[in-house]
């Protein structure tokens, strides 16, 4: 490292002279083509009316500027690793540096304060704090440049933490080095900084939901109760998601339909809420405050009521009569009983959808019309031509609530799932137990009916695992509802014990380790070992659960009657799709990723669009719910001012150099570019609405005639010079 | 005194201070384990699918998983004059399963490496060592193979250096620069006389 960016020194001393020679007529050349700056930074908003790149510029000649620096020590996150006061006496010997200052946490309102009294006792016209990332503190110290008097955007960070004290802790010289590189490069910058003016846009007073679990339903509840027109679009035909295949939840082991089936009742009829189901996103354009959103409803082959009423078909459409069911001759597995019941081509999965309407599988739907006849000419409900139907709606903000998945734990073979019949999945085992499942809620083993008395429990089936097939992370609800089912069949089936295989129990909610204690009081066996294998018997079908007991160091091979793996899970199949029609990036892991971990846990890198629940990450439900309150509290902010302001920097158009020929309006990736006809000239226009900054028209333009405020050409080269010149202009 | 022979001992080995202090532990084992075996021996978290998948561990005291433990622990004495190390079968069971994808077998094969190096090592080992150093073969071919074999259709002997004994040489030679016949000669008087 030391020797590394010794060389970089020398080469910097050596080619020192060439390069001024070089780099200054350069500079000349990219300093005529900034717009023509306005005499006074202060007559910014008056000059509205001017040309376009003039209206919101000032600059502010090089040989004027008066930079303050302020250094902050971050406790000792940046002072325990560099000489700050080497720092401070090399920043002063900066050109255009008028003021260095070093303050223990500038971030506090006393940091703050240095800054604030500096600029006025110094008249800095702008300011450069050396600390920590944009990302953590650009707004504060905005807040504070603006409490100063001058324009917020008259700010500039170098980052002397992130990107140096903590990653170079142990090479003092090289970090203290590295920190005045960094502020030499945002003097440089801020010395050439403008006067900015965001751009606020007025918002729709409309949100939309996407996902009916119950994040998406808590989410849509919210912003309904606040007022606030939601659209709530889930792919499935009913909302309640996975909550409403649980029979239990714990710990207070409340029945999961009983409180479900009332929320869903309450999205169902919240006038606020427009209810979407067998409907997914198609297409997303535009930004915060203005999304324009397709969805395509697809055909489920049966009208509701409003729809008959508005084919002119009075008093018609589906009542949920089922008689349709009753007639139609095929029969498929029903995926809300994950296959372990039958049913129709035209089908409601189980009795507790909302909205009560019958859907049609066209993929095995023979369409022998029986279901119409059955019907009647009353309802009329039944259309087996229905096509998938495109709508359009604008929304402010938007909420992903796209859920999870099952792991294909078949993937990992040693635990014999799909191969030996008597290993199921924690889902089927909630279905088995359930008094509204296949089974009326006797638990029985799938091969000869037989109750099970004894059962083991696989927990972190395919969750903690590095191997490549299975999941590296906790799936962080497996411990507590596997505890759930020790306590159900120990209730349900007198004498039946259940055996956890675990590697650590992990309950770590509010009385979750309390219901652990009971759970084991109960009866159910605790053994500390992952399971290695599972061998069939192939005349009884019993298994052969192969684990070590780490506790008493000894391996085990225990016969059950039944296994229930605690599969891992994943994002549902569905959240890559959706997540890249509104640009929000995924972990490594496939977990949609949040702005930030802690302080922004609902938010996305793009402005407006929130998450909740699990297509986060993993989560129970009461975090589920309140993630999803968290997300409509976001989401419903931005609806609440009435308008959004947009960060001012925008690219903006030099019209006597642009040549008209529109090679940047297929570039851009936001559509924000067009041609218009100015003065008898083709030129070109930015909605600057829709601008997010990105630099890609201003790279191309081979004219240079697009001027990308903030990251103007003068302010990159002369930051390049900076750090190669050694801060000399 | 005669009816108590080996009574005191015993008790005294009971009473004796086991728990494991900082001096126990070797940094630079762990390290020497992991370059040895090229796996990630530190990142055991005890699971005990090795355990549970080891064909020798229900026959036997033989842990894998402990000795995944003294790896992290960096516990070189304890495991290295452990017998149960060289109850290995090299099955590679532990390695399909584990959930962390290290490769506890390599780790085992590590530290047999060390151990070997202190002169640790059962006498029927050396003993292979002579064997391959004369037959080329571990465990030689015998007349009841040869019958079995010519049953079958087969050569009396394998195409190896059973039937090119002029091959032995460079066999020979290539124990000889690792010095493994001249250590197995030497640790194999000094175990029996």
């Amino acid at each position: 490292m030391m020797a590394e960016k010794k060389k970089a020194t020398t080469k910097k001393t050596a080619s020192k002279k060439p390069d001024t020679k070089k780099a200054a007529p350069m500079k000349q050349e990219v300093k005529k083509q900034a717009p023509a700056p306005a005499a006074k930074p202060k007559a910014a908003p008056a000059a509205e009316k001017a040309a376009a790149p003039a209206k919101a510029v000032s600059t502010t000649q090089q040989g004027d500027a008066r930079v303050g620096v302020f250094i902050c020590h971050c406790g000792t996150n940046i002072a325990g690793s560099m000489d700050i006061e080497a720092v401070q006496e090399a920043s002063k010997r900066i050109p255009n540096v008028a003021f260095v200052d070093n303050y223990k946490y500038m971030c506090s309102m006393p940091g703050q304060t240095v800054i604030q009294k500096a600029v006025h006792d110094n008249k800095l016209t702008a300011v450069v704090v050396a600390a920590c990332t944009p990302r953590l503190h650009e707004p504060t110290f905005r807040t504070a440049t603006k409490d100063a008097g001058l324009n917020p955007f008259r700010f500039e960070m170098a980052n002397i933490r992130d990107q140096n004290s903590w990653v170079h802790m142990h090479d003092r010289v090289g970090s203290t080095e590295k920190a005045i590189d960094a502020i030499k490069i945002a003097v440089a910058k801020a010395a050439l900084l403008q006067d900015l003016h965001p751009k606020s846009v007025p918002v729709e007073k409309a949100a939309m939901v996407v996902g009916a679990g119950v994040a998406g339903m808590q989410a849509a509840l919210d912003l309904a109760a606040a007022g606030i027109k939601t659209y709530l679009i889930e792919k499935d035909m009913s909302i309640g998601g996975r909550m409403s295949q649980l029979d239990k939840t714990f710990p207070t082991l409340d029945c999961s339909q009983c409180i479900l089936t009332p929320k869903m009742v309450d999205v169902g009829r919240s006038e606020n809420i427009e209810l979407m189901t067998w409907s997914e996103v198609h297409e997303v354009e535009g930004y915060i405050g203005n999304f324009d959103v397709t969805i395509r409803k697809k055909a489920r082959g049966v009208m509701t009521p409003k729809e008959a009423e508005a084919k002119g078909i009075v008093g018609g459409g589906c009542n949920g009569c089922g008689d349709c069911d009753g007639v139609c001759p095929v029969i498929k597995p029903n995926e809300f009983e994950v296959g372990m019941k039958p049913r129709k081509a035209i089908y409601i999965n189980h009795p507790q959808v909302v909205p009560l309407i019958y859907t049609i599988d066209f993929d095995s739907c023979v369409k022998c019309g029986l279901c119409v006849t059955a019907c009647g000419p009353e309802k009329r409900a039944i259309d087996l031509e229905m096509k998938d139907e495109f709508v359009k709606v604008k929304v402010d903000t938007v909420i992903l609530a796209l859920g999870y998945e099952i792991f294909p734990i078949e993937k990992k073979e040693e635990w014999g799932y799909k191969r030996y019949e008597n290993v199921i999945s924690s889902l089927e085992f909630e279905r088995l137990i359930c008094a509204s499942g296949p089974t009326g809620g006797h638990l029985v083993r799938p091969s000869d009916g037989k109750t099970p008395m004894k059962i083991g429990f696989v927990l972190c089936a395919g969750s903690r695992d590095n191997t490549g097939t299975g999941k590296p992370y906790c799936s962080r609800f497996c411990c507590m509802y596997s505890l759930k089912h020790a306590h159900q069949v120990i209730e349900k089936i007198p004498g039946c014990i259940p055996y956890l295989f675990y590697m650590d129990i992990r309950s770590f909610g509010k009385m979750y380790e309390e219901f652990y204690y009971r759970i084991q009081d109960e009866g159910a066996k605790f053994i500390r070992g992952r399971v290695a294998n599972i061998i069939e018997d192939p005349k009884t079908k019993n298994l052969h659960v192969m684990t070590d007991d780490t506790l008493l160091d000894r391996p085990i091979d225990m016969e059950v009657d039944m296994v229930v793996l605690a599969a891992a899970i994943q994002p549902s199949d569905d959240t890559n799709r959706t997540r890249k029609l509104f640009g929000v990036s995924c972990s490594m892991d496939g977990w949609l990723l949040e702005a930030h971990p802690k302080l922004n846990p609902c938010g996305t890198t793009t402005a407006g669009v929130f998450l909740a629940g699990v297509c986060q990450g993993p989560k129970d439900i009461p975090d589920t719910v309140a993630s999803a309150e968290g997300a409509a509290s976001a989401a419903s902010i931005p609806i609440h001012m009435g308008e959004v302001e947009l960060e001012p920097y925008f690219a903006q158009c030099i019209e006597e150099k642009c040549a008209g020929w529109g090679m940047c309006v297929n570039l851009c990736p936001y559509s924000a570019l067009a041609l218009v006809e100015k003065d008898g000239r083709t030129v070109m226009q930015v909605t600057e609405a829709k601008c997010k900054g990105c630099g890609t028209c201003g790279g191309f333009c081979p004219g240079g005639a697009i001027w990308m405020q903030h990251f103007t050409t003068p302010q990159i080269c002369a930051q390049i010079d900076a750090f190669l010149l050694g801060g000399e202009q | 005194m005669a009816r108590v022979k080996g009574y005191p001992e015993a008790l005294e080995k009971k009473l004796r201070d086991q728990r494991y202090v900082r001096e126990d532990s070797n940094p630079e084992f762990t390290k020497n384990v992991k370059s040895i075996s090229r796996t990630i021996a530190h990142m055991c978290y005890q699971c005990g699918t090795c355990t549970g998948s080891c064909p020798s561990a229900p026959r036997s005291t033989y842990r894998i998983r402990k000795f995944m433990r003294r790896a992290v622990l960096g516990l070189e004495n304890e495991a290295l004059t452990d017998p149960d190390l060289w109850l290995c079968t090299t099955c590679y069971s532990c390695a399909d399963r584990c959930p962390r994808d290290i490769i506890p077998t390599d780790v085992i094969m590590s530290m047999r490496n060390l151990a070997f190096k202190r002169d640790i090592v059962p006498v029927n080992f050396l003993k292979t060592v002579q064997a391959i150093y004369s037959s080329g073969h571990g465990v030689p071919n015998n007349d009841v193979n040869r019958a079995a074999r010519e049953k079958l259709g087969l050569t009396r002997d394998p195409p190896t250096t059973h039937m090119y004994p002029e091959y032995i040489k460079g066999i020979q030679t290539i124990l000889n620069h690792y010095k493994l016949k001249a250590n197995a000669d030497r640790i194999v008087k000094e175990r029996e006389g």
